[in-house]
């Protein structure tokens, strides 16, 4: 039985690529409104996991709800839960032929049959909340990184997700607009959006999450409020983590 | 107000480029007198000593040494319609024209949705048929075998591309396929009928299928040529596609996949458009080939342009004018594939701008 509270329930979730064994074990329980930061060195698995949430990778052994839908072979589920979740990633994957303003309106139109002044009118609101409206008409290429990246969150809230995944949202970004895409993600904390994000930004993570997870080769290996994370870490291996990455 | 840096002059660079060195002169000005040789030669021939009228024609072939353009004014007819009855040539004149406009037409951008497109082919080809064929409303019936000249190198050359394309993108997906059988399948169907002459594809539809085929299923010897062709063609621009979509960032995908679109959806509105814009120059040259290759039909017994171009001077009387209605041809051709090439060039300007 799934706890009606839960936005993601994983259970003793496995992912091989081939005979390599990415996932091993994972439990994991994700409350609704929680905000979950997942660090951890590269090739640790962190993409994988929320990559396995929207089945983008598909896993192997082991159980993944999202909001009462299994995850599983059934293409309506993976249909229902795509719709539910939406996704930020770390090259911004905007449609370059198509204006700030169509990468907005495309997905709510074909997969939520809004029509299209409904979902222009959504996706204007939801521009002029991630600051950009003035550029709806413009083309991702004419836009820096950081404006890409503020337009793919657009993207991904116009289909009004109850989840939302981040994939190393600003690791591609110029240090100067890093903070810019970090805005939008904390005002969207703040409204009470649940929300996973692999990410190293530590001073993030202390503003807004409640949880932080720290993973290594494929595994959970802590668990914390982020004060007791980052104070007081429990095992060594995220003590050298922490050491590598705030030490400097 | 900011200066400009407009360069040397023109003499200045054309010294620099053309001149710079006693070999570069001597190289510059023997190029510059074997061209001006060309270009006087051929405008004596084409233009200055050139006979037009066929009134004329007793003078063509002795000695003037120029051009014999009254075999093109006395047999333009023969070339442009081929077989098609004198009388009714006037159908075939309209037909060709109504399938020259709606592919002008499918060139306007604001042509480019899937119902604008098939309703203008569907008009084209209706309109074309009719005409072509007649046998109603007091046109007399013409069988394809009749059919001619430009008229039928177009129609040729419109159909293959109009079942080719949708079956390329098929054929492309297809072999894309996430089940290896099915794309394993279609590679081979791909590789196999590319690796065969065009040639020999023809001969097999032409020929070949009425022995193997059901009656009902064999149709008019130039629909089996077209389908035959068209499979041909299919085959290598799938490979052009699978290529253009194989360019493209895995993330494309991913990011419609993660915004809950279906497979049709994510092929039709995110991966097509844009492996096409990367296919375009291949795509175009594809089609330039396909459109020369439809001359490979007059062995099968069709008499299209390149044919009718040789009846047109293979009778006693034009017998030596072989050069001039070669060149009226070919001239022919060029305007259709430099139109084709010139209008590739615009579709790349224009998405250079959309995309900066």
């Amino acid at each position: 039985m799934t706890n009606s509270q839960s936005a993601v329930r994983i259970s003793d979730m496995d992912k091989y690529y081939g005979t390599f064994h990415a996932l091993k074990g994972i439990n994991l329980d994700i409350a609704k409104g929680e905000k979950i930061v997942i660090c951890g060195p590269s090739g640790s698995g962190k993409s994988t996991l929320i990559r396995c949430i929207n089945r983008l990778e598909e896993h192997q052994v082991g159980s993944i709800n999202v909001l009462g839908t299994e995850l599983d072979d059934n293409l309506d589920n993976i249909d229902e839960i795509r719709r539910e979740t939406g996704m930020v990633f770390q090259h911004f994957n905007l449609f370059p032929h198509m204006t700030v303003l169509e990468n907005c309106i495309l997905a709510p139109m074909l997969v939520r049959k809004q029509e299209r002044h409904l979902a222009e009118r959504d996706a204007m609101e939801l521009l002029t909340k991630v600051k950009i409206p003035e550029q709806a008409e413009k083309y991702p290429g004419q836009l820096s990184g950081g404006q890409q990246q503020r337009v793919a969150i657009a993207r991904a809230l116009c289909m009004k997700p109850a989840i939302m995944l981040f994939d190393e949202p600003t690791s591609a970004l110029d240090p100067e607009m890093i903070s810019e895409v970090l805005d939008v993600m904390v005002g969207l904390a703040h409204e009470g959006m649940t929300m996973i994000c692999v990410t190293h930004e530590m001073g993030f993570a202390r503003q807004v999450a409640d949880r932080v997870i720290f993973m290594d080769g494929g595994e959970v290996i802590e668990q914390a409020p982020p004060d007791q994370f980052f104070d007081n870490p429990q095992h060594e291996r995220t003590q050298a983590f922490l050491g590598q990455i705030l030490g400097h | 107000m900011a200066q400009t840096y407009s360069g040397p002059g023109v003499f200045k660079r054309i010294r620099d480029d053309y001149f710079s060195t006693r070999l570069n002169t001597v190289v510059t000005l023997g190029f510059a007198a074997f061209v001006i040789w060309v270009v006087w030669s051929l405008f004596g021939w084409g233009i200055q000593q050139a006979i037009w009228s066929p009134a004329d024609k007793d003078h063509c072939g002795h000695g003037s040494g120029g051009a014999c353009w009254a075999v093109i004014a006395a047999r333009w007819r023969l070339i442009f319609f081929g077989l098609f009855p004198f009388e009714e040539q006037w159908r075939s004149g309209i037909a060709c024209a109504a399938i020259v406009l709606t592919g002008g037409l499918s060139c306007v951008p604001w042509f480019w949705s899937a119902r604008r497109l098939s309703a203008l082919w569907i008009i084209g080809f209706a309109v074309f048929y009719c005409l072509m064929r007649g046998g109603f409303f007091g046109l007399t019936l013409v069988s394809e075998q009749n059919w001619g000249g430009l008229s039928l190198t177009i129609f040729i050359f419109a159909s293959v591309t109009l079942i080719g394309m949708p079956l390329a993108i098929v054929f492309a997906l297809l072999r894309q396929s996430r089940l290896p059988w099915i794309a394993r399948t279609m590679g081979v169907v791909i590789d196999t009928i590319r690796s065969l002459p065009l040639l020999s594809i023809l001969f097999t539809f032409a020929i070949v299928i009425p022995f193997v085929l059901p009656g009902w299923m064999i149709g008019d010897k130039l629909y089996r040529v077209i389908v035959g062709y068209a499979l041909f063609f299919a085959c290598y621009q799938a490979e052009i596609i699978r290529g253009g979509i194989q360019s493209l960032p895995a993330g494309q995908d991913e990011a419609a996949m993660a915004l809950g679109m279906s497979y049709w959806n994510r092929i039709s509105y995110i991966i097509l458009p844009q492996a096409f814009r990367n296919a375009l120059p291949a795509t175009i040259n594809q089609l330039v080939i396909t459109f020369k290759e439809t001359s490979l039909v007059v062995i099968i017994g069709f008499f299209e342009i390149l044919a009718s171009g040789n009846a047109a001077y293979g009778n006693a009387e034009w017998n030596f004018a072989h050069v001039e209605v070669y060149c009226f041809v070919g001239l022919i051709y060029f305007t259709f594939v430099f139109a084709l090439s010139r209008y590739g060039a615009y579709l790349e300007r224009r998405m250079a701008v959309v995309e900066r």
